[in-house]
C-alpha cells in the first residue's frame, strides 16, 4: 500500500520516533555490538568476535542458569496464578462493585513501597528464628530452612507479581457477562464447572495477559532470587552481575541480556497469539 | 401469586417492566428462589432443586450464546452436560440446526451470524434438550419489526409440532396476543389477570389491565339503577347505561367500567343511543389503516377511538371539530373493584 509523505503528520510523529530510537532501539544496538567486543586486561575494546556468543553458549552454567530462571519464574507464575485465582474469582462475582473497588485500590498500595523494602521484610517472617518458625514451633515442627531456596525465591517473586495478578484477574472476570453464566446453569451445567467451561474461555485473553506479565517480571527479577533464594543457584539476571563483576566481562553479560531479551519475546509472542487466537477449541 | 401453568399450552406473561414477569420466570429455571410459596412443576416441588438439575431451558432476552463457541458447539453444550456422546449430540445438534433453517451455518463462530439466525440457534440449543417446559424471556425484543413477524410464525408452528409448554415472558401485547394460548397480565408482583387473548381484550377484569391492555376509555362514577341486564352509572362526563356485572351492586356504589376504542361509534349529529357524549378533537394518530382519535369531552375527560382510516374520511374531522360519541350498553364493560 502506497502512502503520501504527510510533512504535518511526520512533523508530530518525530518526538517519540526519535525517542524510541534515542532510548531504547539505540541502547539496544549497542548492546548487540558490545557482546562482540573483547576484554583484554580488564579492558573492553571494539571488536568484532564471535568470541563471547561461543564461550557463554558452550558453558553448562549458563544453560543451567538459563533453564532454572524459565522453570523458577514458570512455577512462579504458576502458582500466583492459582493462588490469587479464588480470591479475585471471589472480587469479580460475589463481591459488590464497591467492595471490588476497595480491594483494587487495596492491591495498588503494595506499589507505593520500594520492593526491596517489601522483600527485606521477608527476612523476618522466613528466617530460621523467624515469625514462621516461631509459630510452628508452638505446635512442634520445623524450624524450616527458607531463607536461600527456591521457596524463598517463589515468595519473593510473588511479593512483586501476586497483586498484579489478582488485578488484572480481577478486572479480566468482572467483565464476565454473567447471563452466560446462568445460561450454563440453565442447560444442566454444575456450579464449579461453569468455571471451566465459562469463566475461562471468556477471561481468557485477560487471564494469559496476566501469566504473562508475572512470567517477565519474575524471569527479570534480580532481588528476589539474590536475597530470598540466596543465590546458590544463579538466575539469569545474578549471572549478569556475577559476569559483570568478574573481570568486567561487559560483553558476556550483554550475552546472556540479549538470550533473555530473545526469550520474553519469543514467549510474549506465543503467550499474545494465544490469547487472542479466535474461537473453536472447548 | 397463584399460577397454574397447563401443559401444552404457550402461555404469555406480560407487565411492564419491574411488574415480576422475568423473575417469574427465573423462580421457574430456579435462578431466583422464591422468598416463600412452592413451585411444582409435573405436581413435583421445585423449591431445592439446583438450576442446573432442572428441565427447564431458557431462551433469554439477551440470547446469551458462548461467544467462543461454533453454532454447532453452541446448541451441543446442554447435551455434553447431560453427558450424551459425541456422535450423538453432534447428530442431533445438527438435526435441530436444520430443522431451524440454519444447518449451513452450524460451524460458523456465533459472533458472524445475524440477529434473527442467532435467534434460532438460541431456540435450537433450548430445544434440542427435549424439554416438557420451554421459557422465554423476551426472546424478540431485539429484533427488527418484519424478523419479529416471522418468529412469531416459528414459534407457534414449534409449539403446536412439539406439544409442550412455552412459558413466554414479553412486555409486547401483539406479541402475546399474536401467540398466546393464554396470557398472564402482571402488576407489582400480583397477577392482574389470566384468560385468552380475546377474554383479556374484551373484558378486562380490573382498571390496571384495562389501562395496560388496548385502548380503553376508562369512566368511574356511581351506579344509579340496575336491572338484570344494564346498570345506569352518574359520571362526571354524563350518565351511561353499561352491561351488568356478575356481582350486583348497590345503588349509589362507585363503579368503573371501560369501553373498548374500537368499540366507540363517532357521528357529526347527535346519534339516538343510551351512550353518547360531546367531545372536542384533539389530535389523531394515523399508523396505517387504523387511525386512533384522542378527544376531550366537556369536563376535560380523555376519550380514544379506533376506526379504519376509510370510515374516517367522511367525516371531514380537523383539530378542535366538535363530535359526538356513542357505544352500545354490552360494549360497556364493567371492572372489578372501584
Amino acid at each position: 500500500m502506497k502512502r503520501k509523505f504527510d510533512l504535518y503528520a511526520m512533523t508530530w510523529r518525530l518526538p517519540i520516533i526519535f525517542w524510541q530510537f534515542l532510548f531504547f532501539v539505540g541502547p539496544l544496538l549497542f548492546m548487540v555490538a558490545i557482546s562482540f567486543f573483547v576484554v583484554k586486561n580488564y579492558r573492553m575494546t571494539e571488536a568484532l568476535e564471535m568470541v563471547n556468543w561461543q564461550k557463554m553458549l558452550s558453558r553448562n552454567y549458563f544453560w543451567d542458569s538459563y533453564w532454572y530462571t524459565i522453570f523458577i519464574a514458570g512455577v512462579s507464575t504458576t502458582v500466583a496464578m492459582v493462588l490469587a485465582f479464588p480470591a479475585s474469582f471471589a472480587l469479580a462475582f460475589r463481591a459488590s462493585d464497591n467492595l471490588r473497588r476497595w480491594a483494587i485500590f487495596l492491591l495498588i498500595i503494595p506499589f507505593f513501597t520500594s520492593y526491596l523494602v517489601r522483600t527485606f521484610s521477608w527476612y523476618v517472617i522466613l528466617a530460621e528464628s523467624g515469625v514462621v518458625n516461631a509459630m510452628l514451633g508452638q505446635i512442634g515442627l520445623g524450624p524450616f530452612k527458607m531463607l536461600n531456596t527456591h521457596f524463598g525465591t517463589v515468595v519473593g517473586y510473588l511479593t512483586l507479581t501476586l497483586p498484579l495478578v489478582m488485578i488484572l484477574q480481577t478486572v479480566t472476570m468482572a467483565n464476565v457477562d454473567k447471563t452466560l453464566i446462568e445460561a450454563a446453569r440453565n442447560l444442566g451445567c454444575k456450579p464449579l464447572a461453569t468455571i471451566w467451561r465459562v469463566v475461562l474461555p471468556l477471561s481468557k485473553t485477560g487471564l494469559i495477559i496476566a501469566a504473562l506479565f508475572c512470567f517477565i517480571l519474575s524471569f527479570g527479577d534480580f532481588v528476589a532470587p539474590f536475597y530470598l533464594g540466596g543465590s546458590q543457584e544463579p538466575t539469569l539476571p545474578i549471572l549478569i552481575l556475577d559476569t559483570t563483576k568478574s573481570g568486567q566481562q561487559w560483553p558476556r553479560a550483554a550475552v546472556v541480556a540479549i538470550m533473555m531479551m530473545g526469550t520474553l519475546f519469543a514467549i510474549a509472542f506465543a503467550a499474545i497469539a494465544l490469547a487472542y487466537r479466535k474461537g473453536g477449541a472447548r | 401469586m397463584d399460577l397454574d401453568i397447563h401443559a401444552g399450552e404457550f402461555l404469555a406473561i406480560m407487565g411492564s417492566s419491574g411488574c415480576g414477569k422475568t423473575t417469574t420466570l427465573r423462580m421457574l429455571a430456579g435462578l431466583d428462589a422464591p422468598t416463600s410459596g412452592e413451585i411444582r412443576i409435573g405436581g413435583e416441588l421445585m423449591n431445592d432443586v439446583k438450576p442446573h438439575e432442572r428441565d427447564t431451558p431458557l431462551v433469554w432476552q439477551s440470547l446469551a450464546l458462548f461467544p467462543f463457541l461454533s453454532a454447532r458447539e453452541n446448541v451441543e453444550f446442554g447435551l455434553k452436560m447431560r453427558g450424551v456422546g459425541k456422535d450423538e449430540r453432534k447428530r442431533r445438534a445438527l438435526e435441530w440446526l436444520d430443522r431451524m433453517e440454519i444447518g449451513e451455518f452450524a460451524e460458523r463462530n456465533v459472533a458472524t451470524l445475524s440477529g434473527g439466525q442467532k435467534q434460532r440457534v438460541a431456540l435450537a440449543r433450548s430445544l434440542v434438550m427435549e424439554p416438557k417446559m420451554l421459557l422465554l424471556d423476551e426472546p424478540l425484543s431485539a429484533l427488527d419489526a418484519n424478523l419479529v413477524i416471522r418468529m412469531q410464525a416459528v414459534l407457534t408452528r414449534l409449539q403446536k409440532e412439539l406439544g409442550i409448554t412455552f412459558v413466554y415472558v414479553t412486555h409486547s401485547q401483539s406479541e402475546a396476543f399474536a401467540m398466546a394460548d393464554r396470557v398472564v397480565i402482571m402488576s407489582q408482583g400480583e397477577i392482574a389477570q389470566v384468560g385468552s387473548p380475546k377474554d383479556i381484550y374484551r373484558a378486562p377484569a380490573n382498571r390496571f389491565v384495562a389501562e395496560f391492555v388496548g385502548r380503553n376509555n376508562i369512566l368511574a362514577g356511581r351506579v344509579t339503577s340496575q336491572t338484570d341486564e344494564y346498570v345506569c352509572v352518574s359520571t362526571p362526563s354524563g350518565d351511561f347505561t353499561a352491561a351488568a356485572p356478575a356481582d350486583p351492586r348497590a345503588t349509589g356504589s362507585p363503579l368503573t367500567f371501560a369501553v373498548s376504542a374500537d368499540l366507540v361509534s363517532v357521528s357529526a349529529e347527535k346519534p339516538d343511543s343510551a351512550n353518547t357524549v360531546h367531545c372536542t378533537l384533539i389530535s389523531e394518530e394515523f399508523i396505517g389503516s387504523v387511525v386512533t382519535l384522542f378527544l376531550e369531552s366537556v369536563d376535560g375527560h380523555e376519550f380514544k377511538v379506533q376506526m379504519q382510516e376509510r370510515d374516517l374520511i367522511e367525516l371531514d374531522l380537523c383539530s378542535g371539530s366538535q363530535i359526538w360519541l356513542s357505544w352500545l350498553p354490552e360494549n360497556a364493560h364493567v371492572l372489578e373493584g372501584e
